[in-house]
């Protein structure tokens, strides 16, 4: 079963709900599920992945249960009878930390702890039968082969909207080859142009990533982009504009045209 | 209002002029968030509902805002759509559009980027990180709603004068709660702001140089794999 299905007990031992394929995939299955399993089994905290449909199932879910919720935290710890964590507000310029009486629910920032190891022992299996929910699936569009987890690449070369039309995105992939690492964008590329796919978008709306080397290359730099790469290891931006806020949270920059560094330092990594 | 709020308020706005009925907008706030209600009055809609809470509200409190929106809702009588923002655009928890759907029992449709109305079904897209879904659900329901789905419109100043004139109900929320509400259980303890410290080396002059230099620098940090 995917993460999204999982529910972690506070006790630190997992316990996997199974209803069936449907149940992941179906939001109002997942919660009629999880709050069945959580009605028996108590459980002092319910703690879901901050996928779109984990952000539902967790929200649905407390408000079912009538438990406190927290959105997108990381560095969650328990303090006597409460759960503190943290989360990113205001485009990632603030970190608020928050707090919620246990037992409670809590979606997990995606990206922020390491994946937990398949084939864990120790699962304990509730079965629920059969559900059903108000909400019918017709059909799924674009489904795309998540080729690349961003989540878990340790180079990613980003491109913004100093690429000026789809096409040139090819520089950007071959960049992304060359170093062994993964293709991401910014929010405008994908959500409003459509050149790359939406699970390629990185930050506060996007994915969330740690690489060793994030590079950007025509991405201004604005918060929102920042929120999700600031716990990468170095940050490197390209951009003609000496005065862009990339360069502010960057290690190293160049000021100058994607269009001809990029392909010089193709041409470097070659030799 | 919150960015995203407005696309809600238009795609609600959208769906009358395709059909017919009204729109009736409900915010939770202190008394000076009717200024945000006349704003999505101007936009369009017909009528608006205010819940005033007398204390600061904590922004990670959903489960009360959600509570006390659907009490306001049910209020004002049968509806057939409920149209939320996927999230605030300062906090974005994203909490309270499924938490209502539970308070109002309706069907949840989230992250939507297309909405379609057919006699009593609604018919969505649902955008979700690997894929979009077509979703179906009988009305009345309950949809959150991504910016994509949009663009919002800029009320004239005709439209700004005549929302003055649009009626807007103000609720107490402890009138609402009647002790049924649930206790607040979350709270925000605190907020730092963000603080990064990187190095800023910047290199200017030829692409050939810049990029030499580029590549030394990571390669001593260790971070080139090749
Ligand atoms: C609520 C909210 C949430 C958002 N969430 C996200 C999010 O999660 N992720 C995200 O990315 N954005 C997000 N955004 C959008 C964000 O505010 C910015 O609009 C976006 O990040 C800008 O993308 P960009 O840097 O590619 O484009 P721009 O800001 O247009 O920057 C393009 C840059 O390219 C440079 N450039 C131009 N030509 C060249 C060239 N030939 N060579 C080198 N450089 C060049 C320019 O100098 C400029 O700095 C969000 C916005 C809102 C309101």
């Amino acid at each position: 079963m995917t993460e999204r299905s999982r529910a972690s007990q506070g006790a630190g031992k997992d316990l996997l709900v199974d209803g069936g394929a449907e149940v992941v995939e179906d939001p109002d299955l997942t919660v009629e599920a999880l709050a069945r399993a959580a009605a028996k089994k108590r459980p002092s905290a319910i703690l879901v992945g901050a996928t779109r449909t984990g952000r539902i199932v967790a929200a649905r879910l407390a408000a079912k249960l009538r438990l406190g919720c927290l959105s997108d935290v990381y560095r969650l710890k328990v303090q006597g009878s409460s759960i503190l964590g943290e989360r990113d507000v205001f485009a990632g310029k603030v970190v608020a930390q928050v707090k919620a009486d246990l037992p409670c629910v809590a979606s997990v920032k995606v990206g922020t702890y390491p994946k937990m190891s398949e084939g864990r022992t120790g699962l304990e299996v509730e079965e629920v039968g059969s559900l059903q929910g108000g909400v019918r699936l017709v059909e799924t569009l674009e489904k795309r082969a998540a080729t690349t987890d961003l989540r878990s690449a340790s180079v990613i070369v980003s491109a913004g909207r100093g690429f000026r039309t789809k096409e040139d995105l090819s520089l950007a992939e071959d960049l992304a080859r060359a170093l062994g690492g993964a293709l991401g964008c910014s929010r405008p590329l994908s959500s409003d142009y459509g050149w790359l796919p939406e699970e390629l978008h990185i930050g506060l709306t996007g994915v969330t990533v740690r690489p060793s080397l994030y590079l950007a290359l025509g991405i201004s730099g604005q918060l929102q982009h920042i929120a999700g790469i600031k716990e990468s290891k170095v940050i490197a931006a390209v951009n003609t504009d000496k005065d862009a806020p990339i360069f502010q949270v960057a290690d190293y920059g160049i000021v100058g045209d994607l269009y001809q560094v990029v392909p010089a330092i193709l041409e470097i990594l070659k030799s | 209002m919150s960015t995203f709020d407005k696309n809600a308020v238009e795609e609600s706005i959208r769906l009358k002029e395709a059909s017919s009925g009204s729109v009736t907008v409900f915010t939770v706030g202190r008394s000076d968030a009717k200024k945000t209600v006349k704003e999505a009055l101007a936009m369009g809609g017909d009528r608006g509902c205010l819940v005033i809470i007398a204390a600061e509200p904590d922004p990670h409190d959903s489960l009360t805002t959600a509570y006390l929106l659907a009490r306001a809702i049910e209020r004002a009588g049968p509806f057939d759509l409920v149209l939320c923002a996927e999230g605030s655009s300062d906090i974005y928890a994203g909490q309270v559009p499924p938490m209502l759907s539970e308070w109002l029992a309706l069907p949840f449709l989230g992250y939507v980027r297309k909405v379609e109305i057919e006699g009593r079904v609604i018919r969505c897209e649902q955008t979700l990180e690997e894929k979009v879904r077509v979703l179906e659900a009988e009305l009345p329901a309950l949809v959150s709603v991504v910016s994509e789905i949009n663009e919002p419109r800029y009320p004239t100043l005709l439209q700004i004068m005549q929302a003055s004139k649009k009626p807007i109900e103000e609720l107490r929320s402890e009138l609402l709660v009647d002790g049924r509400g649930p206790p607040r259980l979350v709270t925000t303890v605190g907020m730092t702001a963000h603080a990064m410290s990187r190095k800023r080396v910047i290199f200017e002059g030829s692409a050939e140089a810049t990029s030499r230099k580029l590549v030394e620098a990571l390669r001593s940090e260790g971070v080139l794999k090749r």
